[in-house]
């Protein structure tokens, strides 16, 4: 077989992180090469580097025998490198025919577009990867699967040699899941080496020839095919020292008192879902990337648009539908991605940290003094490193800006806080500040619910964890039995 | 709630506000500067420039774009673009000359327009928010629409008051002062105690900065930004009395260049495009800087033509040199 692509002590570090350790990789033509790893395992710094978006800091890039210290995306594309990602990039009001023929288009003698010749190349295309499709159907119309293949005709057309795809799956149903893996293996049968990037066990354990393990930015090991079971894999997948990581304190639970949140259903994302925290506790929420954990909170939080779910609040059920009402009911939501939807990143750190008790009590007026005197307490009590009250929280650090969406809803007076992934992003030290804070919230009485896809995290944090898949919770995991490996099975679809 | 020290979470840290008052206010300072800088040179260019009758008459002049310029500036902090103002000013002010026209009490000529004002800034508003059009498009497409409103209401005429309901804009307070000035001024101080002290004005300053995180914190975004436009709706239709009071008449093709000065104007001031930025101050020495140069070129007889074009640099230069300074903030 024909060696096309190998990749030689590759690292890459970002400040704080090493993100890619001495990776070697390589890759033969017609074969399927999984990578698989969990989430921060070093699986996209990988892919951009392959594309040419990342320069390795050192290692080299062998492809069809030339030697490269880094790529970039026109060498890579030049090469046949082709990446198909989650997101779609296709021209919406442009026809199937069009958009894999674009920027390449047939032209006639005179210089326009030929499209009898583009419809029938591209009908030619399509049927031989035995792809079902009307060539003149907008892009736009399609399902995200339809359109994924258009996609991967596109690369197809732009003679691809190595073709990498990027959790193609994440939002596709079983039927879409195994048209989209026989499309693979016919791209690998024509010659066309596959790197493809999954947290489905099941979807690479049905389409590998060899699989590679990342942890950590380091690759763990290669196998080949029936060398290896699951279980060897997700023990490799995990395989940290967990001791190392985060103890907290004990805190007593008051199981007497809970908030239940029942059958909550958006008809998508959120399937049925129905939970409780009790007083005190702090209630972890496992899953991939894509499981409905984020769709889920935002609709307990009155900020999407459900078909059914009611939460009730110590025995009392309250009626939800905006945040304004959830907010009112003692509900609080830091969201995943505190710069995009949790802070007004221009605004002062007082103006962000006021802003949710100035718009949920009474009076029309604001008293500047009572503000400030106000946010500097909670800038003092749970340490917001600042240089003063009206710096814009954009200059703040990750850590500091996350402080900042607490210390809004601790002014708020926030019962039920929700922590939507509250350390993505953020250095160590921070992070031990921010669970420090939970406890003491916990400690306090508070009910608790955290997002992570930090396994370790959820592990040393969580008095308890459910793990979500496909929108649906699959499984709850309590303190005797919370381990990576109970977590990683139920999220990939195993059952304990 | 209170967090005890012994977590090890206790930094006795000084907060205090000088450092970003510098900051945040650093477009006012600026503009201040320049508005001095040019007085001082009118003042030594031409003797007549400095008189208090020719300073109340730049202010005079600007009194009605800048009372326009408070309404639309404060649906810019909001993030919504309202192009409708110099149209709508048009309509409002054919209801008023033609109450008048009726004989209607002066009580009347000043409230019915007022009204007509804010409904209409409030309809924008609910069209802005429900069709989900951007507002730039919406509020296009709703000047137009004015712009045949002001057309129909006179008939195409314009309305002549006859020497009637003068006070209103031509009166001054003791022989010197043009009452407009008042207007304006009071206008001014009441919408910078809004904005700033009010809980209504910070919600306007949140929407504009962040629309996803102010609906998350609980805040009505589609409430608010109707009753932006309907501010916006009602300053225009009170410059309308203004406005028909100093010509004697009303017509229905005047106001038309003040939604894009306006726009200008709170530019200038500091107000961003993309909403959440911006204060009054800053927006009322923008409205005063533009009337400022257009009265130094007069007085130095640049024909009016070249006048345009000077404008049109300045406000190039002035929103030119705040983005590169946000720019160099951010990076």
């Amino acid at each position: 077989m024909q060696l096309l692509l190998e990749v030689k002590g590759c690292s890459k570090s970002f400040p704080g992180v090493k993100a890619f350790n001495k990776v070697d990789f390589d890759l033969y033509a017609g074969e399927i090469h999984c990578v698989v790893g969990e989430n921060g395992a070093g699986k996209s710094t990988f892919i951009k580097m392959l594309s040419g978006a990342l320069r390795p800091d050192e290692g080299t890039i062998t492809i069809g025998g030339q030697v490269y210290m880094h790529l970039t995306p026109a060498l890579a594309h030049h090469l046949g490198i082709q990446t198909i990602y989650q997101e779609i990039s296709l021209a919406p009001d442009l026809t199937v025919a069009e958009n894999i023929f674009m920027g390449a288009e047939p032209i006639t003698r005179f210089g326009w577009i030929d499209y009898p010749r583009l419809k029938k190349e591209s009908k030619t295309l399509l049927d031989n990867l035995q792809i079902d499709l009307d060539v003149d159907a907008l892009a736009g119309n399609l399902n995200v699967p339809q359109k994924q293949s258009v996609q991967i005709a596109k690369a197809m057309r732009m003679d691809a040699r190595i073709f990498i795809l990027d959790e193609p799956t994440a939002s596709y149903g079983t039927n879409e899941i195994s048209n989209l893996l026989g499309l693979v293996k016919q791209i690998a049968d024509k010659g066309v080496g596959v790197i493809y990037i999954s947290h489905h066990l099941e979807e690479v354990f049905s389409l590998y020839d060899r699989v590679t393990v990342l942890r950590d930015g380091n690759k763990i090991a290669t196998h080949d095919q029936s060398e290896v079971s699951e279980e060897k894999i997700i023990s490799e997948m995990i395989g940290r020292d967990v001791s190392k990581f985060y103890t907290r304190a004990s805190v007593d639970i008051d199981y007497s008192r809970a908030v239940e949140f029942l059958d909550f259903s958006n008809g998508e994302a959120v399937k049925d879902v129905s939970f409780k925290v009790h007083k005190g506790e702090i209630v972890g929420f496992a899953g991939m990337v894509g499981s409905g954990r984020t769709d889920l909170m935002r609709l307990i939080f009155g900020a999407g648009i459900k078909n059914s779910g009611s939460v009730i609040i110590e025995g009392k059920e309250v009626s939800i539908h905006s945040p304004k009402q959830a907010i009112q009911a003692g509900l609080s939501l830091l969201t995943e991605d505190r710069q995009k939807t949790g802070l007004i990143l221009d605004h002062p750190v007082e103006w962000n940290v006021s802003i949710v008790h100035l718009n949920n009590t009474s009076g029309m007026f604001i008293s500047e003094r009572e503000e400030s005197r106000e946010v500097s307490h909670y800038i003092e009590a749970i340490n917001i490193r600042t240089p003063s009250l009206k710096q814009e929280v954009r200059n703040l650090s990750g850590g500091n800006q996350q402080k900042v969406v607490l210390a809004k809803w601790l002014y708020a007076n926030a019962n039920v806080i929700i922590f939507d992934e509250p350390t993505r992003g953020i250095d160590i030290g921070a992070k031990e500040e921010i669970y420090k804070l939970m406890v003491q919230l916990s400690r306090q009485g508070k009910y608790i619910v955290m997002i992570s896809s930090d396994m370790p995290e959820l592990i040393a944090m969580c008095d308890r964890v459910i793990v979500m898949r496909q929108g649906k919770i699959v499984g709850e995991i309590g303190q005797d039995q919370l381990s990576e490996e109970s977590i990683l099975t139920y999220s990939i679809g195993g059952t304990l | 709630m209170t967090l005890s020290s012994d977590q090890g979470i206790t930094t006795a840290r000084k907060t205090r506000t000088a450092r970003w008052i510098n900051k945040s206010n650093r477009s006012v300072y600026y503009l201040l500067g320049i508005i001095v800088v040019a007085v001082t040179i009118m003042a030594l260019l031409d003797p007549n420039f400095f008189t208090a009758r020719n300073l109340f008459n730049i202010l005079n002049q600007q009194s009605t774009l800048g009372i326009v310029t408070m309404g639309v500036a404060i649906a810019l902090i909001a993030g919504c673009i309202d192009l409708t103002v110099g149209n709508l000013l048009a309509c409002t002010a054919a209801i008023a000359a033609l109450l008048l026209q009726a004989g209607v009490s002066d009580v009347w000529v000043i409230v019915l327009p007022c009204a007509a004002g804010l409904l209409a800034g409030a309809v924008n508003g609910v069209i802005v928010v429900k069709t989900r059009i951007d507002s730039f498009i919406a509020t296009l497409g709703l000047m137009t629409i004015y712009q045949g409103i002001a057309l129909i209401i006179p008939s195409g005429n314009n309305i002549y008051l006859q020497g009637k309901f003068g006070w209103i804009g031509t009166y001054r307070v003791a022989d010197i002062i043009p009452i407009p000035v008042f207007y304006f001024v009071l206008i001014t101080i009441l919408v910078y105690l809004v904005m700033r002290y009010t809980k209504f004005g910070r919600k306007l300053y949140s929407i504009g900065g962040n629309p996803e995180a102010a609906f998350l914190a609980g805040i009505n975004l589609d409430l608010h930004k109707i009753m932006a436009y309907a501010i916006s709706g009602l300053c225009a239709g009170f410059t309308s009395l203004i406005v028909i009071s100093r010509i004697g008449q009303s017509q229905p093709a005047m106001g038309v260049a003040y939604p894009l000065e306006a726009i200008a104007a709170a530019v200038i001031g500091g107000v961003s495009l993309s909403g959440g930025k911006g204060t009054i101050p800053g927006v009322f020495l923008g409205a005063i800087l533009l009337g400022l140069i257009r009265n130094s070129l007069n007085i130095l007889r640049v024909p009016s033509f070249y006048q345009y074009v000077m404008l049109g640099v300045v406000v190039i230069i002035a929103v030119a040199l705040s983005n590169l300074g946000a720019a160099r903030r951010n990076r």
